[in-house]
């Protein structure tokens, strides 16, 4: 089979997803303006909500991420992906999978667990296709032709061992009949916390830590920080999942462990991104500047600071009493899946596109375009999500106010969501265009294959 | 020999197991082996759900109820006064009343307000009428929202059938009532529910 069909289906089908992804939250977001659109059962908010958030994490984001290290690790271990054939198959099975689910959602077959909605039986099929990617990274890796393991390969490991538990946990664990109550939400909110960050971080910080120092064409600013960043968080990460009951009907300890872990997580963050901002400031200017590449990973890497200087303070108990429960939540974790790592795996798409075909991106000015829109309209995205969080927040303290009227003073908040969302999707479309002309259109070829060397 | 991590496969992948499982087995397994509450009520009196209540149950879930309403009064006051009664603060929830929900509803996000309490607060006609359209609820019902209902972004659930109505309506009737905590105006308890 042809070298790297695995990452190219896997890429391309990603990027579709993104796009049924963004009109799911739009359609979301119109409903919180105008709730009678679109009042069937299978379009009621929390299914659009469902649909919303398990495409974009699993259609969308993982898929581009296994995707871009179907590439990427090959090249960082100078050897053939171990199974070409075994990565299409993940690829085709994935996708058949993830309808099927998608159809699920839909129909309200759907488990009692936050992002993972997918019923048991599609679950199983998801652990088949990451056992099948789990053989390939580990075979890659076993069949190296390099002594020593980049960073990169540590934090793929990492995903691969770290998801493969935290998922059974989520969806097979929890739902079994002996766990109920508060336990069962306490397994499901270890599965919640650790899914953005083990498997999401994890694999968006390894793209990140290759695609920064080749881009730049600068090597990574510190080896002491790599290790740092690496190990602190496979240590600290996991223990954080009952700081979404911090107040709630949970052992007061496990709070207050859950507290000072996420408060720790500062360390890992810190050490990554003070990796990363060396890198760029390390660099030459010229190609800190050049394209759409590094401007989505600089822009990933700021908004990746704040995603994770919010976590550690919103976990703080008298900081979370303020922002718990209302929309800063959802701003927080937008910024985390979209603003950092999704920035990420675009950029690795931009990065990767054009090797799989052999010639360069269609047009470096609509990437540049696709960055700017993007990153303008979601920086008030972001933003009008947190300050009527923190609306919501106050409202609710003052006993006087029904919980309607708090809602009503949200009014603008929504609409100006909706309107940046839809900033966000043109970005989506410039970046759509971009990437399936470079894989399909027709313009000048240019070579620029990165053959493995052997 | 130096233990060189970095060349080893088997070294990366099983420091960062070992790591990853200390945490992972303190917050997982250790908590219901610590803190009973987790899983049994013990010697109090606990609700038993009746078919209709688990069918209700049932359409609380497919439907996705739980991503805009929490069950959790938390211990804060102001949780406690805005779901409680007019006369009396709702009590904060505790783990042991969970212990029968094979399916958790505590939630994340409060889009609409808490159903922790929510039990015997609105009559089931009320809940029928809210679920059918829930933005013209002032004529029917008084309320000091009235003027406010309006800007409700509930969905409608008219789409749900009569039957499965009620049976919703029966499990949102049970919420909170494993501490009795309503009271009238000369401190005696209300229980309700059933209306």
């Amino acid at each position: 089979m042809k070298q790297d069909t695995a990452a190219k289906l896997m890429i391309i089908s990603s990027v579709l997803f993104f796009g049924l992804a963004l009109s799911l939250g739009l359609l979301a977001a119109l409903k919180f303006i105008v709730p009678t659109v679109g009042e069937i059962e299978y379009l009621s908010l929390p299914r659009v909500r469902m649909l919303h958030t398990n495409v974009n994490l699993y259609a969308w984001l993982l898929q581009a991420n296994m995707g871009i290290l179907f590439w990427i690790l090959p090249r960082i271990l100078h050897t053939k992906l171990f199974s070409e054939k075994l990565g299409v198959a993940t690829g085709i099975l994935y996708n058949l999978t993830l309808l099927a689910g998608a159809v699920c959602i839909l129909l309200g077959k759907v488990q009692n667990v936050e992002y993972g909605e997918l019923p048991l039986g599609i679950d199983l099929f998801v652990i088949i296709c990451w056992v099948m990617f789990s053989i390939n990274v580990f075979g890659t890796v076993a069949t190296r032709k390099v002594k020593y393991l980049y960073v990169t390969v540590w934090y793929t490991l990492g995903a691969v061992i770290w998801t493969t538990f935290v998922y059974i946990t989520g969806n097979i664990i929890t739902v079994m009949p002996e766990v109920t109550g508060i336990n069962q939400a306490n397994l499901s909110w270890f599965f919640v916390h650790n899914a953005v960050g083990l498997i999401f971080t994890p694999m968006g910080v390894a793209i990140a830590y290759y695609l920064i120092p080749e881009q730049l064409n600068t090597p990574i600013y510190s080896h002491k920080l790599s290790m740092i960043g690496f190990w602190v968080i496979s240590f600290v990460y996991v223990w954080t999942g009952a700081h979404h009951m911090i107040h709630g009907p949970i052992s007061p300890w496990l709070q207050t462990v859950s507290i000072i872990f996420s408060f720790s997580l500062i360390i890992p963050v810190m050490a990554v991104i003070t990796n990363f901002f060396g890198t760029f400031a390390n660099a030459p200017r010229a190609t800190r500047m050049d394209g759409p590449i590094p401007k989505l990973l600089m822009m990933g890497t700021i908004y990746y600071i704040f995603t994770c200087l919010q976590g550690p303070f919103q976990a703080i108990r008298a900081v979370n009493e303020i922002t718990s429960k209302t929309d800063w939540v959802v701003g927080h974790a937008h910024m985390a899946l979209f603003g950092a790592f999704s920035y990420y795996a675009m950029a690795g798409i931009y990065y990767v596109a054009p090797k799989l075909t052999g010639r360069k991106l269609y047009s470096k000015k609509l990437g540049d375009l696709h960055f700017w829109i993007m990153t303008i309209a979601s920086i008030p995205f972001f933003a009008v999500l947190w300050i009527s969080g923190v609306i919501q927040g106050f409202a609710w303290l003052n006993p006087e106010n029904t919980f309607v009227q708090t809602l009503a003073a949200l009014k603008h908040a929504h609409v100006m969501r909706f309107i940046t969302g839809i900033g966000i999707s043109a970005g989506y479309m410039l970046f759509l265009y971009n990437v399936l002309q470079t894989f399909f259109g027709k313009y000048a070829d240019e070579v620029d294959v990165e053959t493995i060397s052997e | 020999m130096k233990l060189d991590v970095e060349k080893s496969l088997i070294l990366t992948a099983l420091g960062a197991f070992i790591i990853f499982s200390i945490g992972a087995v303190v917050t997982t397994v250790i908590p219901p082996l610590v803190d009973e509450t987790l899983w049994t009520a013990g010697e109090r009196e606990i609700h038993e759900y009746t078919e209709q209540e688990l069918r209700g149950i049932d359409i609380y879930k497919s439907q996705g109820c739980v991503y805009c309403h929490t069950q959790q009064i938390r211990q804060l006051a102001s949780d406690q006064r805005r779901y409680g009664g007019r006369l009396v603060d709702a009590p904060a929830s505790e783990a042991w009343e969970y212990v029968n929900d094979k399916d958790h509803f505590v939630g994340t996000k409060r889009t609409g307000p808490d159903l922790a309490r929510v039990g015997g607060k609105y009559s089931s006609e009320w809940h029928w009428a809210h679920f059918k359209d829930p933005r013209n609820m002032g004529e029917k019902f008084e309320s000091p929202n009235g003027a406010y209902q309006s800007a409700s972004i509930m969905p409608s659930y008219k789409f749900l059938s009569d039957a499965e109505i009620k049976d919703l309506t029966a499990y949102i009737q049970t919420l909170g009532r494993n501490k009795n905590w309503r009271k009238d105006a000369d401190g005696n308890e209300l229980n309700d529910y059933e209306k």
